[in-house]
């Protein structure tokens, strides 16, 4: 038996520049910014990608369609990441209990919850200007009429094979993008340097019950 | 202001009251706001801004356009500028190009002296033979290169690229593409309307008070549309597959040019008519312009182009430019009007035009000849579309088909001539069109646009230039032609003609209906050259924009920077190759313990009842029977019995494995998963999880990793009864929750590789290094695991290893199981097993001379100057202190103690010994069981 | 570049796609002959007209899909099994590298 008491602290592959924390057991930035457009490293958040047969009773259970992304009662944002495919996303240390809770709902078929929490970066783009970054770097219409608030779609963004879902605030438009892990602080510095002539800042970690 | 600026005109886009100054060919000038730095330099009485390619012959202008082949200038660093549309800014630093020594002398001219050794394929039979002499001919045929200059030293711009939509993109800001964005906007749909020149309107902007009234109707009512963005300056280069459209956009603030990647549901072509050089000799002298030129000179710019001018017309654009001309107090000394079957012979001055000779024999001076001849469409566009334009005698111009693709139409002079409400009627009603196909409708054809009479006039009984930019003449076609080149596409190429920066849309119809004049055909008959894109030039900036290319790192990324990591590229990833003394690295692994980072190592999440029948479908072993508990190594083939990638796979609980696969092949594997799982057994419940950067991954090497591990883990027996080699386990390590440890060894010691969750990998690592201290843990980097992995004879799949490498051959054959049922390459497989080895086997090598280490792809020679293998690894061993190798020797050669030739790479030859085993340090493999 | 309409995802640009060979039944690999095995292997029809051909949706859905493509005019238009499983995608190993096609050049 180890005779050392350790205190692990979580990392997010893009390093917090300042106003360090320790939040939820991962260290994170608490430096807000008032710029127009704003992003976040949200990768502290937890996240369970869910697989099940897309026309199973997990699916109808959670009556999310593949392209889509909506809360549940949780306050779980349940994301339709692909064909019998979910990716979810909750407060910082709740993996399990999501992993619970999809485990709860019975379905004959093969059903897995894997928490993805340490695989993947989560970021926030949230501005006026965001779409017109993304445009710079994503090939996928985003426009009102294409890809509306809760609207979840994967694709390219420089080049990098990213999930993307537009989830409004209340007064802005706000996506949330990941993407693997350690592509994380590529994705983030390629999106600061392309938004560069909209004024974009890196603003502070902000938990989801926040 | 002196005399050549008129008083202001209706349409002018100069501001008056702001004038700019700039430099030319080293003196200061002075324009005004909006002006081009033609029409600034033109109201400056400069008259000549080039030398052309060949020739070395003073040019001015000829369509005061962006096309103009005379007006390509160079701006501070920035060659090739097209000095007909680039708008004055202050200060810029305007020079002549290819001018050597200067504008006004330049000795090439004698290049007309001897102008029949530059005739049509001079370069092709001249610089020919022989072959030795052709760096050179390079040499001097770099000194007639013409074009700008750009300095290693000049600051590169930024270049921005951006993606865009739109349901209908009008090419073209004409009022047929006005009315057509027009209509589409108000039909619902989103649209992008996109013009070359610096303001919409086409040819209504050198138009008359009608005209310019209409025009900024059209103007306003665009303006009021939100569902039109308008994209001004700008071009469509390309159309390519379902109306991928790369848009190059130009005079922005922030970056010099921006590609737009667009898609478009429909495309409305709109690009008007490219007015046509008429050919007759003297036709480049400066002075000589076509109608469009003047107009444009005289209504936008309010430039006088001349003092006397005669014009030669054959439409109603000749007729406008003569009234425009009377109207600038230009002397119109003769209006020659071809439709009345009269014409001009030739032109004639030194440096400038000076007369003209009439059809009649009369000689006319005059320092300004305007031509208006005929019109090109610019069908660029529609080719890219798969349209071939067709050849209509009666207006003498080619002309798109009616019958286009679906999602790509035409509209305004492109097809066809009209009144302006004829030209806003068919615009609409194509616009409606678009916007109703946008939105998957199957809209009426819209009735064509007529095309009128025009003579068919390309020219003048005497000879002159045909291809402004590559000087190309008349004559050279005739010469061509009479050598047997009787095709458009073959005369473009062995004459060059259409192939300059203007890119034929002056030059294709002429050259065509000169080499129709030569051979005796119809201009339909020849056809017209290919166009392809781009439709303009697109400086390499903007192609290349700003380049995207994902990196991947490890959490422990900024630790190996910080200890002098030295970087290794491998693939995406960037890894720790050393931390600068690899063999010290590699030794402490024997004696002491070491640790590396090998996150880049490729983990799959395999979940399901049907797992065992994945993998033994895709290894080539047995899976069946494996424990809980326990992993396995396994090999896979492709199709064709090929090894492409290797692994160990463990069962971590009933349902539950995990996949681990070579660092570069981990994107195959999972790909490969896949395939199998929905295209041959979408039956089988797994579900497939790439993990590879959830985890961390340290492998920790060395007699000592057990007692090191036992310091951080927390609920794992490392005893080796207890978690014995070949196992995997699930724990506690430095604090953090579910870890996985699984007992192997690439290196050949007893090795643990954990798997810890990611963004608590640095914490683990650094633990690692406080804990052991005492036990000598060091890190180690990617060379010294290859050092040590190559002393155990360990093969890395894809270097000693190749895409003809059947299992078998690489040492491999005790893993195949060919009693089991179906696997990926068990066919070929067999078939191998069945006959005798013919494919080069993996062997492990020493060297004779200890000291000599065949460097990797040294090839293996044998008996009569035959190849008769590679190295495929090769190393200096600390452990054994000599050269050690891998390689690939044909069967005969694969025996034991057989002593093989290896030719080194600056020819030496040295001679090694094939071995028993792979394994050169611990064969038995007690260490790694420890 | 080319638009392939993926039944999961809808329209998308072929570089998200790794082209996954012509749809071919893969014969039964313990019964099967060695000249017909590697007709399958390395034989390609390369039809010029309608072709039934698998992608891999690599940066979308990570699905195969069916897609019918002519080779001639490179129209395409989903598969007659449009949804349904493809069958038979090419046997030899590919990566969907993140590669630049998208460059309008």
């Amino acid at each position: 038996m180890p005779d050392m008491t350790f205190a692990p602290v979580a990392r997010s592959p893009i390093q917090p520049q300042d106003q360090l924390e320790v939040v939820g057991g991962w260290e994170v930035s608490r430096r807000r910014s008032s710029a127009p457009l704003l992003l976040q490293d949200l990768t502290p958040l937890a996240k369970v990608l869910v697989r099940a047969r897309p026309d199973g009773q997990l699916a109808a259970a959670l009556k999310v369609p593949s392209g889509r992304a909506e809360r549940d009662v949780n306050g779980t944002l349940v994301v339709g990441s692909g064909p019998g495919e979910w990716t979810m996303l909750a407060a910082t240390g709740k993996a399990h209990d999501v992993i619970g809770r999809v485990h709860a709902i019975a379905d004959d078929a093969l059903v897995s919850a894997i928490d993805i929490t340490h695989g993947r970066a989560l970021l926030r783009l949230t501005g006026a200007d965001a779409p017109h970054l993304l445009s710079k770097l994503c090939p996928i219409d985003l426009d009102d009429t294409v890809t509306p608030d809760r609207a979840a779609f994967r694709s390219s963004v420089a080049k990098l094979t990213t999930d993307v879902v537009r989830d409004d605030r209340a007064t802005s438009r706000s996506y949330l993008l990941h993407c693997e892990r350690s592509s994380g602080l590529y994705l983030y510095q390629t999106l600061l340097e392309a938004g560069k002539e909209f004024g974009v800042e890196p603003d502070a970690f902000l938990d989801f019950d926040e | 202001m002196n005399d050549l600026r008129l008083p202001p005109r209706a349409g002018e886009v100069l501001e008056r009251s702001s004038p700019v100054t700039f430099t030319w060919d080293g003196r200061s000038y002075t324009g005004l706001t909006g002006d081009t730095i033609v029409s600034a330099l033109l109201a400056n009485g400069v008259q000549v801004f080039s030398r052309s390619f060949k020739y070395s012959r003073p040019r001015g202008v000829l369509t005061a356009s962006f096309l103009d082949p005379g007006c390509t200038v160079q701006v501070g660093d920035e060659p090739n500028v097209r000095a007909g549309h680039r708008q004055l800014t202050p200060g810029i630093d305007v020079r002549p190009q290819n001018v050597w020594p200067s504008l006004r002398f330049d000795p090439r001219v004698a290049n007309q002296a001897v102008g029949r050794f530059l005739t049509a394929g001079f370069y092709y039979k001249t610089f020919m033979r022989p072959q030795r002499l052709w760096p050179a001919y390079q040499h001097v045929l770099a000194q007639f290169a013409s074009g700008g200059r750009t300095s290693p030293s000049a600051e590169h711009g930024d270049y921005d690229k951006r993606y865009a939509h739109a349901e209908v993109v009008v090419a073209g800001a004409g009022p047929a593409g006005m009315a057509a964005a027009l209509a589409a906007a108000r039909a619902g749909v989103r649209v992008m309307l996109v013009e070359e020149e610096h303001a919409l309107g086409g040819h209504l902007r050198w138009g008359g008070a009608t005209e310019l009234e209409r025009l900024a109707e059209l103007r306003a009512a665009v303006r009021g549309e939100p569902g039109i963005e308008v994209l001004v300056n700008s071009v469509v280069t390309g159309r390519y597959d379902d109306n991928w459209l790369a848009i190059l956009q130009r005079g922005l603030p922030h970056v010099v040019e921006r590609l737009i990647k667009a898609r478009a549901a429909t495309l409305v072509v709109a690009a008007g008519l490219i007015e046509r050089p008429y050919v007759f000799s003297g036709n480049d002298l400066p002075g000589v312009m076509l109608a469009t030129a003047a107009r444009r000179l005289i209504n936008l710019y309010a430039v006088r182009p001349g003092t006397r001018a005669v014009v030669l017309t054959a439409n109603t654009e000749g007729d406008l430019a003569a009234a425009d001309l009377l109207g600038a107090g230009v002397d119109l000394v003769r209006v020659v009007d071809a439709r009345r079957g009269e014409g001009i012979t030739r032109a004639t001055g030194r440096g400038r035009l000076r007369a003209v000779e009439l059809f009649d024999g009369s000689r006319v001076d005059a320092d300004l000849l305007v031509t208006s001849t005929g019109w090109t469409a610019p069908t660029s566009l529609l080719n890219m579309a798969g349209v071939a334009p067709v050849w209509d005698d009666t207006s003498a111009r080619f002309r798109p088909p009616e019958d286009l693709p679906d999602t790509v139409f035409a509209t305004g002079g492109i097809v066809g001539d009209g009144s302006l409400d004829e030209l806003l009627a068919h615009g609409k009603a194509v616009g409606t069109a678009a916007a109703a196909r946008a939105r998957g409708g199957r809209p009426a054809p819209v009735t064509a646009l007529p095309a009128r009479p025009h003579p068919a006039l390309f020219r003048s009984p005497t000879h002159g230039f045909v291809d402004f930019s590559e000087d190309v003449t008349s004559k050279d076609i005739f010469a061509a032609a009479q050598e047997g080149y009787d095709s458009s596409e073959l005369v473009k190429r062995f004459t060059t003609a259409t192939m300059g920066p203007s890119q034929g849309k002056l030059e294709t119809v002429n050259t065509v209906a000169v080499l129709a004049e030569a051979t005796g055909r119809d201009v339909g008959q020849l056809g017209t050259t290919v166009w392809r894109p781009p439709y303009a030039p697109i400086s390499l900036g903007a192609l290349a924009g700003v380049s995207f290319e994902a990196t991947r790192r490890s959490s422990i990324h900024a630790w190996h920077q910080a200890h002098g990591a030295v970087p290794l590229v491998a693939g995406q990833w960037i890894r720790p190759d050393s931390y600068g003394d690899a063999v010290a690295e590699a030794r402490n692994v024997r004696c002491n313990v070491g640790i590396i980072d090998v996150t880049p190592l490729g983990k799959l999440d395999l979940r399901g009842p049907d797992v065992p029948k994945l993998l033994n479908l895709v290894y080539v072993n047995k899976w069946s029977k494996l424990a809980v508990g326990s992993v396995r190594y396994g090999v896979m083939c492709a199709e064709d019995g090929v090894v492409f990638d290797d692994g160990v796979t463990g069962r971590l609980e009933q349902d539950r494995y995990l996949m681990s696969t070579t660092s570069s092949g981990a994107a195959a594997v999972w790909e490969w998963l896949e395939n199998w799982l929905q295209t041959e057994h979408p039956e089988w419940q797994v579900h497939v999880t790439p993990v590879t950067t959830a985890y961390t991954s340290i492998n920790v090497a060395g007699p000592r990793s057990r007692e090191l591990l036992s310091r951080l883990v927390d609920g794992v027996n490392l005893e080796p009864d207890a978690f014995p080699y070949m196992h995997v386990r699930t724990g506690r390590i430095a604090g953090v929750d579910e870890c996985l440890l699984w007992r192997i060894g690439f290196t050949g010691e007893l090795s643990y590789e954990i798997h810890v969750p990611a963004s608590y990998g640095l914490h683990v690592w650094e633990s690692l290094l406080e804990v052991g201290d005492d036990l000598g843990v060091a890190a180690f980097g990617v060379e010294a695991q290859r050092i040590l992995r190559l002393e155990k004879g360990h093969l890395i799949v894809g270097q000693d290893t190749d895409g003809l490498t059947k299992a078998a051959s690489a040492g491999l054959e005790w893993l195949i199981k060919l009693d089991k049922d179906d696997f990926v390459g068990k066919a070929e497989l067999t078939w191998a097993s069945e006959l005798p080895a013919r494919a080069p086997q993996l062997v492990a090598l020493l060297p004779t001379d200890p000291n000599i280490v065949p460097a990797e792809a040294s090839q293996i020679v044998r008996e009569a100057e035959r190849i008769g293998g590679r190295i495929t690894s090769s190393r200096r061993s600390p452990e054994l202190g000599r050269a050690i190798c891998l390689g690939q020797v044909d069967p005969d050669l694969a025996t034991s103690g057989t002593v093989v030739t290896v030719q080194l790479p600056d020819g030496r030859r040295v001679e090694a010994t094939v071995m028993t085993e792979l394994a050169f340090v611990d064969p038995p493999g007690e260490r790694l069981r420890a | 570049m080319l638009i392939l309409d993926c039944p999961h995802c809808g329209p998308r640009n072929s570089s998200e796609f790794r082209h996954a060979g012509t749809s071919r039944e893969r014969p039964d690999a313990t019964s099967v002959t060695a000249e017909k095995w590697r007709d399958y292997l390395y034989t390609q029809q390369n039809a010029a007209g309608w072709v039934r051909e698998n992608w891999y949706h690599a940066m979308g859905c990570r699905r195969y899909i069916a897609i019918e493509r002519d080779t001639v005019t490179n129209r395409t238009r989903p598969s007659d099994a449009r949804g349904a499983t493809p069958r038979g995608t090419d046997a030899t190993v590919g990566t969907s590298a993140d590669s630049n096609q998208e460059t309008a050049t």
